[in-house]
């Protein structure tokens, strides 16, 4: 059954409508960021600047350290991830192939860790980290990140390692290898587009966050995160919208570029353990 | 050599050592980092404690911090408000998700461009999300004021961030632009799994559009509507930064969740047994809702 041109060009109308008003807020966020700040105090508002402003991103990179930001950012989303990461590629691996006793329950609490209110866990962690003195230090959110992002990337890559044949493992034992190394030689290599795509979901869950670093890094302003910085530029008396739009495009991009090439792997992360 | 003791991953009621030995890494780090702070918090909201130190001496135990907050009004308003925002958001985002995600579905040219453009959002960090929506709900030159103006709408503009109703009004908005993406990814994944030959079989037996969505689309679609729906719901009731970052919980505790709440006694006002106590309620609260809604065990989600 062919659509007619009626029903075509309706269908091209609703989506092109629907996809510019559901990308107007961004939209608008990269024509604040390159508004003359005089511009944005004039009504009716000017939808397309006269004379674009290029330099407010020199200008933000000079007045404030979004760099130190960006890196604090970089830094405990590395931090976090590295750890996650190599717990979860043994505990996915475990989960997969073996059947271990108390196996199923551990898998099955760390997907309800998944429930866990960050402002319930921020507490107690608070009280920990205080008493080692750890607050204020980039370990605290490293450390408190991490359990954002375990519970899903145990459950990513157990899901990843069951699409992976067994036999890959046998006949690299029959060839001599331990199963260890069947797993760091042959299985995490061909595993590598999903050990990717997991890593990279852990980075966008560290990336978001600000619950913690606002409670554990609001007074090392040398850490803060580039969440906890714009936000002190929102809180500031009067707002430049301007340098917070463009301070807020480079905070976003890394996560915008991940979400463009990650599309496709998107789904398996945020059903990870769905169809357990 | 190692043919006698070759491991047999073919056979999975295998018991090895090695299995217990891959596990144990992640044991001890969740052990140390979500079961004992889990246990810590249990604790804590069982004493009268003011700032948590663990190299104190333990305070006495006591049920004051529940019996308080039962017979607090904050409590049942910050109940209150995070119900509304739950039934207000999880339904917007529902019907967005839903729709957009049939729409892309259909086969077009520059489909995938389109879906891409539609789930956007979920790639914008929640913080920033609230930069956008601070400014496009500011109360001089915010685009809203003056688009309801102009559509004649309202006479005058609005203080959204000082007025009670309007205040909520501005974080359900972005919370819905945030969250609504995640129902159109979820459900295009759940598109992709219903054959083809449905929907031929339906157009031979001559059924309409509308039939073959509540015919075929949707029924197919609801096991994964089910746990998306609840996803959303738990997001929503564990929401930190979208809310304290547009409005602290403000004006009036208008928009003050359990979860803000819960923050604010604990950093604000420095009585962490009580927020202990709350913050284990509203975790009682996501489990018995989690439970009730999947009619199983959490271990679908």
């Amino acid at each position: 059954m062919r659509a007619t041109p009626l029903q075509t060009a309706l269908l091209y109308a609703a989506v092109i409508l629907t996809s510019a008003i559901l990308v107007f807020p961004i939209y608008w966020l990269v024509i604040t960021a390159l508004s003359q700040p005089d511009q944005l105090r004039q009504l009716p508002p000017s939808f397309w600047p006269s004379e674009p402003r290029w330099g407010v991103f020199k200008k933000i990179f000079e007045e404030r350290p979004i760099l130190l930001w960006l890196g604090n950012s970089a830094l405990a989303a590395i931090g976090a991830v590295t750890i996650s990461m190599v717990v979860s590629v043994l505990a996915g691996y475990s989960l997969s192939r073996f059947r271990v006793r108390g196996g199923q329950s551990l898998g099955l609490f760390i997907l309800t860790a998944k429930m866990l209110p960050a402002t319930l866990l921020v507490i107690p962690l608070f009280g920990i980290f205080r008493t080692v003195g750890l607050i204020g230090s980039m370990w605290s959110i490293i450390l408190a990140h991490a359990t954002l992002i375990i519970p899903f990337t145990t459950w990513m890559l157990k899901g990843y390692f069951d699409t992976i044949p067994r036999e890959l493992e046998q006949a690299a034992m029959v060839d001599g290898c331990s199963p260890l190394g069947a797993l760091f030689r042959v299985i995490l290599p061909v595993s590598a587009p999903g050990l990717a795509a997991t890593a990279l979901y852990g980075f966008v869950l560290s990336w978001s966050d600000y619950a913690y670093a606002r409670t554990f890094l609001t007074n090392a302003q040398q850490n803060w995160t580039a969440n906890l910085g714009i936000t002190t530029m929102k809180g500031e008396y009067v707002s430049n919208w301007s340098d917070i739009s463009a301070a807020s495009i480079l905070i976003a991009l890394p996560v915008l570029l991940i979400y463009l090439f990650l599309e496709r792997y998107l789904v398996g992360g945020l059903t990870a353990g769905s169809d357990k | 050599m190692a043919g006698k003791r070759l491991l047999d991953l073919a056979r999975p009621s295998r018991q090895h050592w090695l299995g217990y030995l891959l596990l144990l890494p992640a044991v001890l780090l969740i052990g140390a980092i979500i079961v004992y702070p889990l246990f810590v918090s249990v604790d804590l909201s069982f004493q009268n404690v003011g700032i948590a130190r663990l190299d104190l001496p333990r305070r006495p135990f006591t049920t004051d911090n529940y019996a308080r907050l039962f017979a607090s009004p904050d409590f049942w308003n910050a109940c209150w408000v995070t119900l509304k925002l739950v039934v207000v958001v999880t339904t917007a985002c529902f019907l967005l998700g839903l729709g957009t995600a049939l729409l892309v579905n259909n086969r077009f040219r520059g489909r995938a461009i389109a879906r891409l453009f539609v789930a956007m959002p979920w790639a914008v960090p929640e913080v920033i999300a609230v930069v956008i929506f601070a400014w496009l709900f500011d109360s001089s030159f915010g685009l809203f004021n003056w688009l309801l103006i102009k559509l004649g709408l309202i006479d005058q503009t609005i203080a959204w961030f000082s007025e009670p109703g309007p205040a909520f009004a501005a974080v359900a908005t972005t919370m819905i632009w945030k969250g609504y993406p995640f129902v159109s990814i979820m459900t295009l994944a759940g598109l992709q799994s219903i054959p083809e030959d449905y929907y031929a079989a339906a157009r031979v037996d001559g059924a309409n559009a509308w039939q073959r969505l509540t015919n075929i689309t949707l029924p197919s679609l609801m096991p994964v509507l089910g746990v998306t729906i609840v996803l959303v719901m738990l997001w929503i009731f564990r929401d930190f930064s979208i809310i304290y970052v547009l409005t602290g919980g403000g004006p009036l505790k208008a928009t003050q969740t359990l979860s803000i709440m819960t923050y604010e006694q604990a950093f604000s006002f420095f009585k962490m047994g009580y927020a202990s106590a709350i913050g284990i309620i509203t975790l009682v609260i996501c489990i018995i809702a989690a439970k009730l809604l999947m009619g199983r065990a959490p271990e679908s989600l």
